[in-house]
């Protein structure tokens, strides 16, 4: 006999109570026990008002008006909330620090067995269980607030496992995280799920992500479910709808007419490999990334020509376009970029240090300059030193030694928009200008947190931007977080019209497919200096971590970055 | 080109509010069970409370120096010092400007707000013992807050009084969150063209707390918070550090309540400045700095420590 689900939806709908139109609308769902689900869609479609269905959060803690049912763990979450809930099922938000309720780890996860009214023996046993499992026995006499976003996000989803729920809910817990620190996650997810049976239903923005993960995908449009599909099935299906929640390798894949869609990278280089194009088993090991394009390997794809794969689709080397740098390659080791002659730099550091008085040394000597005019991607592990450098550029923080260089005014977009979201209404922050530029027109009266992520980002930069100019420099830090893929290309296409305007723009990400997507140059920091500074393909087509998805399912073949520039490379490979 | 950064100046990290705050440590004030360690700093903070005494304010200060440099947060009492110490300045300074009591004038016919003033050397000297009565006050506390965990105290307030606790608790985890918020804001305004005034960051910061306590309301709910239930009652065996401890604390406020029951550190500063720093006070003095050193004292309270 089939287990019951552990969630089941039949024509659940939901409005807001400040909703115009419903947040949810006739969702018919059956989520079977110990499932790894993912929920999909693009921003607004719905996917966090469902998750806090899940947990009775809606309607019990944000009003509204309910209709339908919804069922979790045989539970009406239209008759009870989140407290008797909480029993089945646990929850994870989106940012570590305000889920995270007493000032020790301990404490923490103690917190929800001691609401329950549990003994203090098994409360300090399953403390201990859920932190073994989870592998954070270290953090246990820690205080919350010296953990890191990643640190403190496991402890979150500790604190809700800690009373072994059967459903845990998780809205985009990664998207305030580092890209290994987002990996670590979700394959700590998957462990969970395969070894205690915990069911997962998982929002994320980063489907490349969490897809090799899941077993199940949920799309959401409109707050109505559009997709509900194995992973394959559902990539065929975003395909088919312009691919905007399409893997990078999937959209490879349809690009070049290759079927089946592949669900991770391995998957597409079984594909690839299945197809004639890359080396099978006996074909001889892919090279190791070296940071350079790959050696030819006959009759695949590596051999192709890496020249003319440019970010914006143009011709060319890299490095001729607008800045004044040949192309130098991380693949040669950790010389900066060499620079010819040539204009003035907007901005630019020179031998800068930066050591705090009772810490280490964050920048070591970093020498970087921006050309007018350059898209320049600044990348590199958490703490190696990006957003320092951009902080020096603006003039935020000073050099303890060397010098910072500007040819005018610099504006920077800190990582969090909403810090720069100060007043009542969006058009006292911007002007109605800005709110043009931020595709916010008519927006004026509403209050900025009330607006999406995206429309945030957006508003901020403009606020950043202050309709001054000329701008000799903009630098914008990890602007992509939390970011759905058609508001990544708005912001490429915003980038592009900076740059055209003159400003070099400096942004730092951990996001390769965007920094392919708009730099023509990459500059690698490592430890406080630069490692790496080159050209897209040459930087990222080799990497291991900073790498696209596209580049490794190639094996860095051709210097192809993002999906129609594999799509391109293969289909020549096919036409020879 | 103009050129920035050419000043070489120190760095500075992640600004934090420089104001007393619990780090887990494995000093025994540490280790005992927060009831205790908060009973030690308390009587200290009676103490003071009871008496004017210069002599015995002064070994309570002596005392509280004396325990946080051996628990090693002799850092965080020399914050609470500083916090204090405007405040000790201000009630010296504002004594001898309101009250005009005493024989021994130092300046006649002085004038404020159009009232004549004269400023005795027994108003300067009540002033002064005041303020040393309250950064000594402070002190005492600056103390509890390095070495008392809030997580154990709360849990134990849990029991009596559940959600004024658990707001507490709140209220304490989220002052360093807020206080990285305004710093943030703070930096945001500097990267606009026309950074704001404070009352606008101040607001955005309101803004911002208000948000985060709607965010955290929800995690609570999550956690069955609405289920209501009270953390169960823990039978933890006492030990050694815990035992030494409220016998410290049990020491200092049965000597403090004694004493002065028994018309010990007596001070008398109006109309002439009379303190007694006889036999008695000088006893109690040693009581509280003893009393202040015995969860310290002994072999087998450094080394179980160490092991813990």
């Amino acid at each position: 006999m089939r287990d019951a689900p552990i969630v089941s939806a039949r024509g659940f709908g939901y409005r807001y109570a400040t909703g115009s139109a419903p947040a949810l609308a006739g969702i018919d769902l059956d989520l079977a026990p110990g499932s790894f689900t993912l929920l999909a869609g693009e921003s607004g479609s719905g996917k966090s008002t469902l998750l806090r269905a899940l947990c009775g959060l809606v309607p019990h803690f944000h009003g509204g008006a309910a209709e339908g049912e919804l069922e979790v763990a045989g539970l009406s979450v239209r008759d009870h909330g989140p407290g008797e809930l909480a029993a089945a099922c646990g929850t994870v938000f989106q940012d570590p620090e305000t889920q995270v309720v007493m000032g020790g780890v301990r404490a923490e996860l103690a917190l929800a067995l001691e609401h329950q009214g549990a003994a203090p023996g098994a409360v300090a046993r399953a403390v201990e269980e859920v932190a073994l499992a989870l592998g954070i026995a270290q953090l246990l006499d820690r205080r919350t607030e010296t953990l890191s976003g990643g640190e403190l996000q496991r402890v979150a989803i500790a604190a809700a496992l800690v009373h072994r729920p059967a459903l845990l809910v998780l809205d985009e817990p990664t998207s305030q995280l580092d890209p290994v620190a987002g990996d670590e996650l979700i394959w700590l997810l998957r462990r969970l799920n395969e070894e205690w049976g915990t069911a997962i239903a998982i929002a994320e923005h980063r489907i490349d992500r969490c897809l090799p993960a899941a077993d199940r995908v949920v799309a959401l449009e409109g707050g109505a479910v559009a997709c509900d599909a194995a992973p394959a099935d559902f990539l065929g299906w975003a395909v088919d709808r312009g691919g905007a929640l399409a893997t990078p390798v999937a959209r490879m894949f349809a690009l070049a007419g290759l079927r089946p869609l592949p669900t991770s990278v391995k998957a597409a280089r079984d594909g690839l490999r299945a197809a004639g194009l890359l080396p099978g088993a006996d074909g001889g090991d892919l090279p190791a990334a070296t940071g350079a394009p790959a050696g030819p390997v006959a009759g695949s794809v590596r051999d192709m020509d890496v020249s003319h794969h440019r970010p914006d689709g143009d011709a060319g080397s890299a490095g001729d376009a607008g800045s004044a740098g040949d192309a130098g390659s991380a693949g040669r080791g950790a010389r900066p970029w060499r620079r010819r002659r040539g204009p003035e730099p907007a901005v630019a550091a020179r031998g800068a240090w930066l050591e705090i008085a009772d810490g280490p040394a964050i920048l070591r000597g970093v020498e970087f300059a921006a050309a007018p005019g350059e898209r320049i991607a600044l990348m590199g592990r958490n703490g190696a030193g990006k957003s320092t450098l951009l902080r020096l550029l603006k003039g935020l923080a000073e050099p303890t030694r060397g010098r910072v260089e500007r040819a005018g005014e610099v504006a920077l977009l800190l990582q969090n928009p909403g810090d720069f979201l100060i007043h009542e209404h969006a058009v006292q922050e911007a002007g109605e200008e800005g709110l043009a530029a931020a595709g916010l027109a008519g927006r004026g009266a509403a209050n900025p947190r009330d607006l999406s992520g995206g429309e945030r980002q957006r508003l901020a930069l403009e606020v950043a931007l202050g309709g001054g100019g000329p701008w000799a420099a903009v630098c914008l830090d990890e602007p992509t977080r939390g970011m759905d893929r058609a508001h990544k290309d708005a912001l490429v296409a915003r980038i592009g019209a900076l740059a055209a305007a003159g400003a070099a723009v400096v942004v730092a990400t951990h996001d390769t497919e965007f920094a392919a997507a708009f730099a023509e140059r990459i500059v690698l920091l490592g430890d406080g200096v630069a490692i790496g500074d080159g050209p897209p393909a040459e930087v990222l087509a080799g990497g291991w971590h900073f790498s696209t998805e596209v580049a490794r399912a190639l094996g860095g073949a051709g210097g192809a970055l993002l999906a129609e520039q594999g799509a391109e490379t293969i289909g020549r490979e096919l036409v020879r | 080109m103009s050129r920035g950064g050419a000043t070489v100046g120190s760095a500075r990290g992640p600004a934090g509010v420089p104001i007393p705050a619990y780090r887990p440590g494995s000093s025994p004030l540490h280790a005992a069970r927060a009831g205790a360690t908060a009973a030690f700093c308390l009587a200290l903070a009676l103490t003071a409370m009871l008496y004017s005494d210069p002599l015995v304010l002064g070994a309570v200060v002596a005392a509280v120096a004396l325990a946080g440099v051996a628990a090693g947060v002799g850092a965080e009492i020399r914050r609470a010092a500083l916090i204090a110490l405007p405040l000790v300045v201000l009630v010296a300074v504002i004594n001898p400007l309101v009250y005009r009591g005493g024989d021994t004038v130092l300046v006649r016919g002085f004038e404020i707000l159009g009232r004549p003033l004269d400023i005795t050397l027994e108003a300067l000297v009540a002033g002064a013992l005041a303020g040393l009565r309250v950064g000594a006050i402070v002190m005492a506390f600056g103390l509890f807050t390095a070495c008392v965990d809030p997580d154990e105290l709360l849990r134990m307030f849990r029991r009596v009084s559940y959600r004024s606790a658990l707001t507490g608790a709140l209220a304490t985890r989220l002052v360093p969150v807020l206080a990285r918020d305004a710093l943030r804001i703070g930096d945001a305004g500097r990267c606009r063209p026309r950074p704001p005034g404070r009352l606008a960051v101040a607001r955005a910061t309101l803004a911002g707390a208000l948000d985060r306590a709607v965010d955290v309301a929800a995690a609570l709910e999550v956690r069955g918070y609405s289920a209501g239930g009270r953390p169960a009652r823990r039978h933890r065996p006492w030990s050694r550090h815990d035992l030494r401890v409220a016998g410290a604390a049990a020491a200092i406020a049965v000597a403090a309540v004694a004493f002065a029951a028994a018309g010990a550190g007596a001070v008398e500063t109006y109309p002439r400045i009379e303190v007694a720093a006889g036999p008695p006070e000088l006893a109690l003095c040693a009581v509280l700095l003893v009393a202040a050193a015995l969860p310290f004292a002994g072999r087998a309270a450094r080394l179980g420590v160490a092991r813990a």
